[in-house]
């Protein structure tokens, strides 16, 4: 699904990413947890497509395509999903209208026709109940006034409608309390399957209480200095980030 | 006087005799006042302060024809006018009214829905003599028009009258290098409620210059909804004057909207006559290419307990220039005045100018006034955002563009004009990219 082979990348000539390797096969939930500072939320904005970070070494592919040749659209399109750690507020344009232009593009890439009014309408309401949102957030401008809570549960609504195979969760733990954790991480799950992959970036080891990962990394420095089995985060919990950060010193 | 002053005054005096309302003192006399003003005035140019955004060469340096007395009416009217829209109507082409293309049946004797020139010579009474119609003269634009005072749409609106549905006057400028001058009057008795749409739009062929005013009386607890509409092709220019009254607990909503046009100036100017009076200034253009627009807007609050909010929006491209200057004067008396005032600007183009003049003047010490201006690009955080979720970068802008302007647009409540701005705004946004 997605490989990732020695990346680097800076941003303002300043290096942050300094040689990750990672390889997700299809249907895995990977974690990569590190402290503050680390380079999580880089490697999130490269997958995705943000022009502000460099790559200045190494490549990804993604379902065998050269994913840093393509534009962030086209890696939508393609099923590459970014939950924003910071969902950006657009005042004049609805949830209802983002989510039909990103469908309809969707689609229209992959040769599908239009969903027309009532099919968008009908799978509209049945994602919303899953995120527990009501109906008049999709009415109003995207995430403009949104709670914090309310703007991860809405990320969780655009992946759950854009069904994509590869799903990048930055920070979407953060600043969520742990009701609106428990919504967002039952979103999570119903999504997962075997062909879809994730990749969970967090601080936190709550977030994998809820979504059990198959693998967990810890990113350090710009560089994954530890992978392993979900027990890793436990231990991460129990001896906290100084031993990582010792770790990448050393 | 320089030769432009005189072509003009040339052309007025061969079209003296054939003007309406001969023996109709009121008239008489604004026409010798007008004309005297536009001798000692001429045409603005930059030395002035409140024309100094705006060069004005290119349009008083041509000696354009004054449009003549009989105009082409084979036209094919529909293409201009508004699907769907059930209203009243009136068309003028090249400034002269076109009864043919007009719909006015089902008005009552309390509502005049008509012609400028039919008025002044059937029942001059109706525009009740010289105070009704007074217009102020601020410039030779206006100076000009006034002497001429030959024809444009007269609506007139007596008391206690609900109008059931929107009056549109059409102004199509079809020929080339001429100048029409609409002469405009609207007059809302108390206790009344009227929609109006005023347009003007051009033929791809045009090329000429409208110069109007409209005159707005808005009576004792009326509501008047006023909308200006330019749609008017890139080779047409013009300038509007829009002199406004409101007496006592009226509300005039003035909209705004300019998506076309070479030079286009609006002059506006709402004064807030007696205690209770309210008006929102909505105000939106778009430009690109080399289009220049400029509003020069004047709220000035004479009574107590009035309130005025005005928001403009404009989104710039190529290198077109937008200029906004909003005057706000409250009057000693004015206390207990609420008035807000606001212009944001969205670039499109790193070329694209916005001049934006915002201009307090205060007497009265118990008031409440704000201000602000902004002029800004699309937001790149935005841009990214729309297009992780698939959509391509231009659509994305157009997205933006288009929210950007959705707070002035969603104001419009009559659909199927809010539906002809949306699609020309549409078609405008994607054929500049």
């Amino acid at each position: 699904m997605l490989s990732i082979n020695n990346l680097h990348a800076s941003i303002d000539g300043k290096a942050i990413l300094k040689g990750i390797d990672l390889e997700v096969g299809a249907g895995e939930v990977h974690a990569i947890m590190g402290p503050n500072g680390s380079g999580k939320s880089t490697l999130a904005s490269v997958l995705a497509g943000r022009d502000d970070y460099e790559v200045t070494k190494g490549e990804v592919f993604y379902r065998g395509m050269d994913l840093l040749d393509m534009e962030p659209e086209i890696r939508a399109r393609e099923g590459l999903f970014l939950a924003f750690q910071y969902p950006v507020e657009i005042p004049g344009v609805t949830n209802m209208y983002l989510l039909k232009a990103a469908i309809n593009s969707v689609r229209k890439h992959r040769g599908m026709e239009e969903l027309d009014a009532r099919e968008f309408l009908k799978m509209i309401k049945e994602k919303a109940a899953m995120v527990e949102m009501k109906q008049e957030f999709l009415y109003r401008s995207v995430n403009e006034g949104f709670s914090g809570g309310e703007k991860k549960r809405n990320e969780i609504l655009q992946m759950a409608m854009l069904e994509p195979s590869l799903s990048v969760l930055d920070e979407t733990d953060s600043g969520l309390d742990i009701d609106a954790l428990k919504i967002v991480a039952q979103g999570v799950n119903l999504l997962r399957s075997a062909e879809r992959s994730m990749v969970l970036v967090t601080h936190y080891q709550r977030l994998l209480d809820y979504i059990v990962p198959d693998y967990v990394h810890v990113l350090a420095g710009g560089r994954i200095l530890r992978s392993g089995g979900k027990e890793l985060a436990l231990e991460l919990e129990k001896k906290g980030y100084g031993w990582v950060e010792d770790l990448a010193a050393a | 006087m320089n030769q432009v002053t005189q072509h003009y005054l040339d052309q007025f005096n061969a079209a003296r005799p054939a003007l309406a309302g001969a023996g109709l003192s009121w008239l008489e006399d604004q026409r010798r006042t007008a004309l005297e003003r536009f001798q000692k005035l001429g045409f603005p140019d930059q030395q002035e302060e409140d024309w100094r955004y705006t060069p004005l060469k290119s349009l008083t340096a041509k000696s354009l024809q004054i449009a003549p007395e009989k105009s082409k009416v084979d036209l094919e009217i529909n293409r201009y006018l508004i699907d769907d829209l059930d209203s009243y109507r009136l068309v003028f082409i090249d400034g002269k009214y076109a009864p043919k293309h007009s719909e006015i049946s089902g008005l009552d004797d309390l509502v005049v829905v008509d012609s400028f020139e039919n008025v002044i010579n059937v029942r001059p009474e109706k525009l009740g003599g010289a105070k009704r119609v007074e217009v102020p003269i601020e410039h030779g634009f206006a100076a000009l028009n006034i002497a001429f005072s030959r024809d444009g749409y007269v609506v007139d609106i007596g008391d206690n009258k609900r109008l059931d549905k929107p009056v549109e006057i059409v102004f199509v400028a079809v020929e080339s290098d001429l100048v029409t001058q609409p002469r405009n009057i609207l007059h809302l008795g108390q206790g009344s409620k009227a929609e109006i749409i005023e347009r003007y739009v051009s033929s791809p062929l045009s090329g000429s210059l409208v110069n109007s005013t409209t005159t707005i009386v808005v009576g004792d607890r009326s509501r008047l909804d006023y909308f200006l509409v330019q749609t008017l092709q890139n080779n047409v220019n013009q300038i509007t004057s829009v002199d406004a009254s409101l007496a006592g607990h009226s509300t005039l909503n003035c909209y705004t909207m300019t998506l076309g046009g070479q030079l286009v100036r609006n002059n506006l100017k709402i004064g807030m006559e007696a205690e209770g009076a309210h008006c929102e200034m909505l105000g939106l253009y778009n430009t690109s290419g080399k289009q220049h627009v400029d509003n020069h807007t004047t709220v000035v609050h004479q009574a107590p307990h009035c309130s005025s909010r005005e928001l403009y929006k404009g989104v710039l491209d190529g290198r077109s220039r937008a200029v906004f200057h909003g005057r706000i004067k409250v009057e000693q008396g004015a206390q207990k005045t609420d008035a807000a005032q606001s212009n944001n600007n969205l670039l499109l183009s790193s070329i694209a100018e916005a001049d934006t003049k915002p201009q307090l003047e205060i007497y009265a010490d118990d008031v409440k006034c704000a201000h602000g201006a902004t002029i800004g690009q699309i937001d790149q955080n935005s841009l990214f955002y729309l297009r992780s979720r698939g959509i391509n970068e231009e659509d994305a802008r157009a997205m933006l563009t288009y929210a950007f302007l959705n707070d002035v647009l969603e104001e419009v409540e009559i659909e199927p004009l809010r539906k002809v701005i949306e699609s020309v705004l549409a078609e405008r946004l994607i054929d500049d990219e």
